[in-house]
């Protein structure tokens, strides 16, 4: 038992989840809704800037990215380019004008554009969908580490984050969650540098192992005793670094861009963290500390794609090296090429880093869907005239019932691929929340049915194109399907409201606040 | 206007107007927003068009796009993965860079 504890993957593990209780601890107090909802809007550009790269960079980005770019090669890493579109997009067009209207959750935001009820409903439940999204495919990646270096069921590992995450967001709120996605994300990118590092050190240049993986075409050796069928896993290098391998066609690949770069814009645990500046200016240099920390995950994470596939056909690697890669599918190479580069330790660091990436993630969504419920549904619908400790209460509520819902969603996905669900995720934010923030934050002519229709028809269309798409015909069969969902998503909020044409009185009003000068709002 | 986030701002009556009776923004709020949106428009205009030519490079000119130029780094691996992380970051940095430009002119009009 104490041999197993000193394991450094346990000794990393463990240290990880003391920081997170110690930091819960400290900032337990969270006395009013400011407090648990946004932070109480006290977090500078520099902690938030880390918070908001945490939040991003996702399961998805520290072992999805390498995991596609592995599985793919050109066009994984194509993903890893598509997924750093849209921070930019985001600080350009929605940063500032968010923080300065400033409210609790992205719905309030339609609730206050509009003064309605129905837009908050709606708004909410499209929080919920992404999220649902989002949060199954995360905790995919943590059940699938623990199963894989700690032996233990896919179904434990599902309920121990649920109940790890319903602590660590229920207790520290906001303030908790945004001081331990800030050091989660250093913790990743700590790992992601000393691999790095380790692959130089053993002459693993980006130059030479796409050359040579360019130039391997046949069976991989050492793979045949973890194959399906018995007999050594074939590759073609040449294919792998060409385009076409996955998205087959060029408009598959312009409709997972266009997807994936708008996608950001509509998260709503990414806008959420714009609201937790103290200002428009410091929401502003946040986006930009986010985006320099995104690129370089980024680059690093296809870099170390690509060295897992050189050391997988090299033939050199370890028996529990190729029967990982083999049986951990795209989703474990990070770790397991942690483990041949470095051994246990840095295995121990890499799976610590996979656990920051899982949990700032979902602490993320779990805040954001508890303001959802207990904020947007409970607190501003169903009872109104309720304390903030009241909220508060709520929030912790909702929180749980959250953790349950994503359990169940997580026990759904086994088989999925981390970031092609993400991806998904993506596109149904691209074709909802994206058309209702920019073109409710720059057209004044953007009306209440507008919103609505462009939320529900986005939604629609995206989940009917993403679960049924053999009832449409093959033209129209996108494995990312942005390239239709995301211009019916503008299109219907255009269309409606030009023929609604009803704007609220104080349109005006709120232009001008989202839109002033820094002093007058900060 | 009541404080965001607050429990009463969102159901003050606020009613409709037809957009085209709406009155114009004030000045202030109206330059503002063409300049801002003038900025980040064309800053997205360029971005868009180095986004896309990657897929038409790699689909219609695979010679150029696959050609090596280091190792195995052929040029479109290059470009899709070192050289466009770095543009997103040099696209926002433009962009608050310009931002912050902005707002000084503003004060200076100001005083």
């Amino acid at each position: 038992m104490m041999k197993a504890l000193l394991e450094p993957k346990m000794l990393m593990t463990i240290a990880l989840m003391g920081t997170i209780v110690y930091i819960t601890y400290l900032t337990k107090r969270n006395a009013t809704a400011s407090d648990f909802f946004v932070g109480g809007r006290s977090f500078g550009w520099f902690t938030n800037g880390s918070a908001i790269g945490g939040d991003y960079l996702s399961a998805a980005t520290f072992l999805g990215i390498a995991g596609l770019t592995f599985q793919l090669g050109y066009d994984g890493a194509y993903y890893a380019f598509c997924f750093s579109i849209g921070l930019t997009l985001l600080a350009i067009f929605v940063a500032g004008p968010l923080r300065r209207f400033g409210a609790f959750t992205v719905a309030d935001f339609l609730a206050y554009r509009f003064h309605s009820r129905r837009a908050r409903l709606v708004a909410v439940a499209v929080v919920l969908a992404i999220s649902g999204f989002y949060a199954a495919p995360q905790l995919l990646g943590a059940a699938q580490i623990l199963s894989m270096f700690f032996g233990t069921s896919y179904e434990f590992g599902i309920i121990f984050t649920c109940i790890v995450m319903i602590f660590y967001v229920g207790i520290g709120g906001m303030k908790g969650t945004t001081i331990n996605q800030a050091l989660e994300l250093w913790i990743r990118l700590g790992a992601f540098i000393v691999m790095l590092i380790a692959a130089m050190y053993s002459g693993l240049h980006y130059d030479k192992i796409l050359a040579a993986i360019n130039s391997f075409s046949g069976p991989i050796t050492g793979t045949s005793p973890y194959a399906l069928d018995g007999s050594d896993i074939n590759f073609d290098g040449a294919a792998w670094t060409g385009t076409g391998f996955y998205f087959p066609t060029f408009w598959q690949t312009i409709s997972m861009t266009i997807g994936l770069a708008l996608g950001t814009i509509g998260l709503p645990h990414i806008l959420l963290r714009f609201y937790t500046n103290p200002s428009a200016k410091a929401a502003r240099k946040s986006a930009l500390m986010a985006i320099g920390i995104a690129s370089a995950f980024f680059l690093l994470a296809v870099y170390l794609g690509a060295v897992g596939r050189s050391i997988f056909i090299s033939g050199t690697a370890s028996e529990e090296v190729m029967r990982d890669l083999v049986l951990g599918g795209n989703n474990m190479v990070i770790p397991t090429t942690a483990l041949a580069l470095g051994g246990k330790w840095l295995l121990g660091l890499v799976i610590a880093g996979a656990f920051a990436a899982i949990f700032s993630n979902l602490s993320g969504l779990f805040i954001t869907s508890s303001g959802a419920l207990a904020h947007d549904l409970y607190a501003s619908i169903m009872k109104k005239d309720i304390t903030e400790k009241q909220r508060v209460i709520a929030g912790k509520v909702a929180i749980v019932i959250l953790g349950i819902l994503y359990g169940v969603l997580g026990l759904l996905v086994k088989d999925a691929s981390i970031g092609h669900l993400v991806a998904l995720a993506f596109t149904v934010a691209a074709s909802t929340f994206t058309p209702i923030f920019i073109l409710g934050i720059w057209w004044r002519g953007m009306t209440e049915k507008g919103a609505i229709a462009g939320l529900l028809i986005g939604l629609g269309v995206s989940m009917w194109m993403i679960f049924l798409p053999g009832t449409l015909p093959s033209f129209l069969q996108f494995k990312i399907p942005g390239i239709v969902t995301v211009p019916v998503g503008f299109l219907s909020v255009v269309i409606v409201s030009l023929l609604d044409r009803k704007v609220p009185a104080d349109v005006n009003d709120f232009m001008k606040r989202v839109h002033s000068k820094e002093s007058e709002t900060a | 206007m009541a404080e965001v986030g607050s429990h009463d701002y969102e159901y003050v009556e606020a009613g409709t107007i037809n957009v085209r009776d709406l009155p114009p923004l004030d000045a202030t709020t109206n330059k503002i927003m063409k300049d801002e949106f003038t900025t980040g428009f064309g800053l997205t205009v360029f971005y868009f068009i180095l986004i896309f030519s990657i897929p038409v490079m790699n689909w219609f000119a695979p010679e150029f796009a696959f050609k090596k130029i280091w190792g195995g780094m052929t040029i479109t691996w290059f470009v899709t993965t070192v050289v466009m992380m770095a543009m997103a970051f040099i696209i926002a940095y433009v962009h608050t860079a310009l931002y912050e430009k902005r707002l000084k002119k503003y004060e200076i009009l100001n005083k």
